[in-house]
């Protein structure tokens, strides 16, 4: 028998979970190796195989990691130029202009991927439509190649204007500096993205440059230790899109796979939505520092068309833009905020309580740890109010000191806002709720859509702890908690797919005169776009059975500034058709649609094309490893009924039959809350169903 | 999670401090998804808030800082106007800039939320609108002398009567605008955000009741003033009076206007006093006050260490004073449609009062705010176009860092326009878009550099409008720093034709001329000569400051191609030069003849 094994590196843990054909799950979570991340994953290997009884197969590897995005973080990527159209190197350091902090004189600009010194110019113009304004200039390329090779640069970002239209000169300089230059790594921005709006491609464009020797150095590392370990299966990466790529894409476009690990749980939630019919679920991924959530609607997770990497945590704020790099490739759309576990609970100059974002992080934690920590976390709440076991957390492994938790959080807190200790406790986990609440409300409100009508799925570390408390604020009458919350990422990457995004910028305008001509015009360039997927899914073993395609137009009303993605059918529709989809998206997304006859606008399409598996992906059921535990019960206050002993159970003891709150449910590596007023079930599949009072 | 009744702790405060801020963002939000135009988009140029019963602010959403404060003066004529005749349902619109508006393009749309039959709050809402009609499309020319030629005005007005719209102030609107679809999208998208503002209060009146509502926003406000004053009081007290001026209003070209700002400050308590400003001029830059006290509030926050909501609270702790028929707080019928300018140059000239009290938390003078460039015409096929952008870009050097290049002034946030969308949608060729070295102000901490754009016109012919400034008032510098470089206008540069233009102008644009605009680099902070070492090393290897600028302003001997700096021959110029030159003043200015 053999199993596939998903991958999820971390900034602190490692995390492997393998499944068979029969559903059958083993876990291992170990500590990240930073130095060479290869070594952890090797390890966790061992350990999975020794837990599994030594004689499993691996058929497939699945991985996600925050290499790509740690590199952007840290500003280690490679010695990166860019050449640009003669008169526009300083394109990628103005950006848009905007600052995503109002009144704060001591803002402080990341400093761009590629220094002033290292943005070569080189003369060419190619006009909107494509044609050749000015040809290649071949006296300024040749300079700057002599600049790269004296410079001794590793990477290079082309980024002409209006290469989306015409990528002649940019295949060109590519060409001239491979030849010049072998080794070097090459970017080409109408390659990667082939969009209008010279900024966002150019700085996408320069993320993948900076980070692409880094990325290719270490797939070529990880494939060569899982030869070496005697793993022959093929080995595929996340792409922040939630879709599965190979390692050639990956190293060639490892732009793609830099939110590839906060997307794996939302895949995940997903594929569950999916198999358990949920029509509309919210994901809620709350680990020790951030809590993340994502849109999961008919089973396909939401996008979103851009993200600043390393721009923080949201903070109310997402119209407020320019915090970090600016990476405009499809990815899952996720509203973070800077609330965890490790959150620490402050009074600030007026005396008002704040939770976070300043984390306590791993060292030195929260104060019940005894690693040194001082001031009062989250967790440190948590203990106080009993939802944690002061025995400790991962099986024991690590003792909580619930005397030295209360004695912080009554100095910081509960004293001088004149509060007993549980009010003040689990008025923090209220004030931090309320932060969750609005990334919560970021994707759905902020979309139009109401959460009410969602049902939440739970996961990470500190996930369901939380939920039912986040859930009835926001009026949501459903919780579900998947088997192994703590590493439910690593599971999603082994329900995930093969996927590839393509764009294409595309002018052309709808009225009552040119619907058809332009129709026509975009159908054949839907159709173009459609050959492309097909071709890469070709390359990789699909036959055209296993091919599925999703087109969709970006389209606006003339004279608006901003456009909405509309489902192309598979086939040549008729024209006034597609004017009728987009008014009704239209409607749906914004409230409200212009009058029949209004001209509409098409600027770009987007397709994605997806490999499907030769079996479903998910087993009928999930068989969780539970260590034996025997049912207990500890005290627990709760607002309004004080301290009540509350039973605690393990996973197995739930059954179909609802169980009433108050009671806890215990599991290796998270803690499940389910408050007075809720309820408790287990279904076949292997999920934990809370139900919410009215 | 259960309310205790009645019972306000520090815990339900926050919580309802949280809850209030959120909605006001979903306002904001809702605004942007829903609107029709890109100067909402793009630019940003609106606000959303929540106010009390008495049109007092409990809460603003995310918005350009120059919108500060001007809802509850706005709300406040609303209410001195219809009094008790609000009904459920009502929505009131405005824009008169003399009866609480700011300048005519910014429509006001407010909305009352009831609860067991009284007003407990406001829904509020600004939006920059792309057109109110008047002589100009955009309705914001800088050169008109009367408010009577600058659009539609509209005094408060009900544009719905318990949810019934009123026809007539509609089709007003409608016949006196020139995008009518998109005005009245836009006001469309205003009414959406009051809406979900109702929604929001509305839960939040469930589980308060009104007066645990007006209780709790009370709350709000004293948390905010509690904070501007702590945040006050941690400053030393004193007065000081700081003067800069604007080059000139158009109309009496060359005519400087001087704005004099007095910031006074006692205990917990700040003045900011506009007195000896200029008269209200002829030009369209007059400000009304609220826009006076919207640049005073955004340079006291910006100085204050704490990030404080945004509401009634800040506004009692720093007291703003703008004497009536001056260029602070200008009479009718004083035009105003482009006093964003006066905005821009209020918060340079309130900074400096400032920065004279505490000179180690103010930076230099800014690039002086945003150039308005709106290029207008018909292309080959006959189509009409009209472009418009707005270009800022530097801050002048800080007590701590180095000013920043490519990035937009504070008081307004705004994005630029993407080279590739101008050239597709208009006959315009961009020719460069860039950092011009050298134009910072010189200083220990150097003031951010200059950005230009050039544009060539391909059409036949079209109209240039430009609104520039800080052409001959050059951006201070502070502490021995240097004032940045003048902004320009050029036509036709690097030929023989080329001949510099006026900083605010209006001119036909034939067929391949081109047009560039070089906005002013920034102040400079600090003694030059002290500049350290290894920040000149990445300026000249950047090619930000030149081997000859390098020697003139910092003193600092490099050569070679990357070039190298000469620690020796350096110091030994750095000590030739302090003998020489005169001792640094705290304020350095230039202003060019022109």
């Amino acid at each position: 028998m053999s199993f596939r094994v998903g991958i999820d590196i971390g900034g602190t843990f490692t995390d492997l979970v393998a499944i068979d054909a029969s559903g059958r799950v083993t876990i291992a979570k170990i500590a990240s190796t930073p130095a060479d991340y290869t070594a952890g994953i090797m390890a966790g290997l061992a350990r999975l195989s020794a837990r599994a009884g030594g004689e499993k197969e691996v058929a497939e590897v699945l991985h996600a990691s925050t290499i790509a995005s740690n590199a952007l973080l840290e500003g280690k990527g490679a010695k990166t130029a860019l050449i640009t159209t003669a008169g526009f190197r300083d394109v990628l350091e103005i950006r848009d202009l905007r600052m995503p902090r109002l009144y704060d004189l001591a803002w402080r600009k990341p400093p761009p991927l590629v220094p002033r010194r290292l943005r070569l110019e080189v003369v060419e113009r190619i006009r909107p439509d494509g044609s050749v304004a000015r040809p290649l200039d071949e006296t300024s390329l040749a300079a700057a190649i002599a600049r790269l090779a004296a410079e001794r640069v590793e990477s290079v970002a082309i980024a002409f204007l209006h290469s989306y239209a015409n990528p002649v000169h940019e295949r060109a300089v590519a060409a001239a500096v491979r030849a010049a230059l072998p080794g070097i790594s090459i970017s080409e921005s109408a390659e990667i993205l082939p969009e209008i709006k010279e900024y966002p491609r150019t700085s996408t464009a320069a993320i993948n440059a900076f980070i692409q020797p880094l990325v290719a150095d270490y797939l070529g590392r990880l494939a060569e230790k899982l030869r070496g370990g005697g793993i022959a299966a093929p080995l595929r990466l996340l792409q922040s899109n939630g879709g599965l790529a190979t390692p050639a894409f990956a190293e060639r476009f490892p732009a793609h796979l830099v939110e590839s690990g906060p997307a794996a749980g939302v895949v995940g939630a997903a594929a569950l939505a999916r198999r358990l019919a949920e029509p509309r679920l919210i994901s809620f991924d709350m680990g020790g520092t951030t809590a993340k959530a994502g849109l999961v609607e008919g089973g396909r997770t939401l996008g979103a068309e851009a993200m600043e990497v390393g721009g923080g945590v949201l903070a109310g704020a997402r119209l407020l833009t320019g915090a970090g790099y600016l990476l405009k490739l499809p990815s899952i759309d996720l509203a973070e905020v800077g609330a965890g576990g490790g959150s620490i609970c402050r009074l600030d100059a007026a005396g008002a309580p704040k939770v976070g974002p300043e984390s306590a992080g791993a060292e030195p934690g929260p104060v019940c740890y005894g690693l040194g920590g001082t001031e009062p976390t989250i967790t440190d709440c948590n203990l106080v109010l009993g939802y944690l076991d002061p025995a400790g957390l991962a099986g024991g492994t690590l003792k909580l000191d619930r005397a030295a938790a209360a004695a912080a959080l009554a100095r910081a807190i509960a004293a001088p806002l004149g509060l007993s200790l549980e009010e003040a406790a689990h008025g923090m986990l209220r004030i931090a709720t309320a932060g969750m609440m609005r990334a919560v409300r970021a994707i759905t409100v902020e979309r139009g859509r109401d959460p009410r009508d969602f049902s939440l799925l739970a996961f990470g570390g500190n996930g369901p702890l939380f939920a039912a408390w986040l859930a009835a604020e926001l009026g949501i009458a459903r919780v579900l908690v998947p088997p192994h919350p703590g590493i439910f990422s690593a599971f999603g990457l082994l329900v995930a797919d093969t996927e590839y995004h393509f764009a294409r910028s595309l002018r052309t305008r709808m009225d009552n005169q040119t619907t058809t001509a332009s129709f026509a015009a975009l159908a054949s360039a839907a159709a173009g776009l459609r050959d492309e997927g097909a071709a890469r899914l070709a390359a990789e073993g699909f036959p055209p059975a296993r091919q599925a395609f999703r087109s969709s137009a970006l389209a606006r009303y003339a004279g608006q500034s901003s456009e909405i993605a509309v489902p192309l059918p598979p086939d040549a529709a008729p024209a006034c058709d597609f004017r009728e989809r987009f008014a009704s998206e239209h409607l749906a997304t914004y409230g409200f649609r212009a009058p029949a006859g209004e001209p509409v606008e098409i600027t770009g399409l987007a397709l994605v094309a997806r490999g499907l598996p030769e079996h479903p992906r998910l087993p009928e059921r999930i068989i969780a490893e539970t260590p034996p535990q025997a049912a207990q019960s500890r005290p627990c206050w709760f607002p309004g009924l004080g301290w009540m002993e509350t039973p605690v159970l393990p996973r197995g003891a739930l059954g179909p039959a609802p169980l009433p709150g108050p009671l806890i449910v215990a599991e290796y590596d998270a803690t499940v809350l389910v408050p007075p007023g809720a309820s408790a079930a287990a279904d076949d599949f292997g999920m934990i169903r809370i139900t919410l009072g009215s | 999670m259960t309310e205790a009744p009645g019972q306000d702790d520090a815990i339900t405060e926050e919580l309802f401090r949280s809850a209030l801020a959120a909605l006001g963002d979903e306002m904001a939000l809702t605004i942007y998804r829903t609107s029709y135009s890109g100067v909402l988009k793009n630019i940003m140029d609106y606000s959303a808030a929540l106010c009390d019963a008495d049109g007092r602010l409990a809460a603003q959403g995310l918005s350009v800082p120059g919108h500060l404060c001007s809802i509850p003066v706005a709300l406040r004529a609303a209410l001195a106007r219809y009094g008790k005749e609000i009904c459920p349902g009502d929505v009131i619109a405005m824009n008169d800039p003399y009866e609480g508006g700011m300048h005519l393009p910014d429509i006001f749309v407010f909305r009352p939320i009831f609860f067991t039959g009284a007003v407990v709050a406001w829904a509020a809402t600004i939006c920059h609108h792309t057109d109110v009609g008047g002589r100009v499309p955009g309705s914001n020319a800088s050169d008109s002398t009367e408010i009577y030629a600058e659009g539609l005005r509209i005094p408060p007005l009900k544009l719905y009567r318990e949810g019934m719209p009123d026809e007539s102030l509609f089709r007003i609107i409608e016949k006196n605008v020139r995008v009518p679809e998109r005005v009245l999208g836009d006001l469309r998208a205003q009414l959406a955000a009051c809406e979900i503002a109702e929604r929001g209060m509305a839960q939040l009146l469930a589980r308060h009741g009104a007066a645990g509502v007006r209780r709790l926003i009370a709350a709000t406000m004293d948390y905010s003033e509690r904070l501007t004053r702590l945040a006050i009081g941690a400053l030393p007290d004193g007065e000081a009076t700081f003067t800069d001026w604007i080059d000139d209003d158009q109309i009496d070209a060359g005519k400087e206007i001087p704005l004099v700002c007095t910031v006074r400050k006692r205990g917990e308590a700040m003045e900011i006093d506009w007195t000896g400003s200029s008269p209200q001029v002829k030009g369209a830059i007059n400000n009304t006050f609220s826009y006076t006290a919207a640049a005073s509030f955004t340079a006291a926050k910006s100085v204050l260490a704490t990030d404080m909501p945004n509401n009634d609270g800040v506004f009692r702790a720093i007291r703003v004073i703008a004497p009536p028929g001056t260029i602070a707080n200008a009479l009718p019928p004083a035009a105003c449609a482009a006093r964003g300018l006066t905005g821009f140059r209020m918060l340079d000239c309130c900074l400096g009062a400032l920065a004279l009290l505490y000179p180690d938390r103010v930076p230099a003078a800014s690039e002086g705010g945003n150039t308005g460039i709106t290029i207008g015409g018909s292309d080959a096929a006959g189509r009409a176009f009209i472009y418009v952008d707005f270009l800022s870009g530097s801050w002048g050097g800080r007590p701590w860092a180095d000013g920043l290049e490519g990035n937009t002034n504070m008081f307004a946030n705004m994005a630029s326009f993407p080279i590739e969308v101008i050239e597709a949608e208009n006959p315009l060729e961009v020719l460069d878009y860039g950092i011009v070295p050298d134009s910072g102000g010189p200083g220990k901490f150097r003031g951010g550099m200059a950005l230009r754009r050039t544009w060539r016109m391909l059409a036949e012919e079209g109209i240039l409008q430009v609104r520039a400034d800080r052409a001959t008032h050059r951006p201070y510098g502070l502490q021995g720093g240097a004032p940045g470089w003048p902004s320009e206008n050029l036509l036709d540069p690097e030929t023989e034709r080329e001949h510099r233009l006026p900083a605010k102008l209006t001119m036909t644009l034939r067929r391949g001329e081109v047009f560039r605009h070089r906005l002013a680099g920034a102040g400079g902070w600090g003694d030059p000569l002290s500049r350290d070492f290894a920040l000149l090393d990445k300026d000249l290897s950047e090619g930000l400051v030149g081997i000859e600028a390098a020697a003139r302003d910092y003193g600092v001997v490099a050569t070679g191609d990357p070039p190298r700096i000469d620690r020796a021959a350096s110091e030994a110029l750095r000590a030739r030069l302090r003998a020489t030159r005169p001792p640094c003043p705290a304020v350095a200015r230039m202003v060019l003849a022109e």
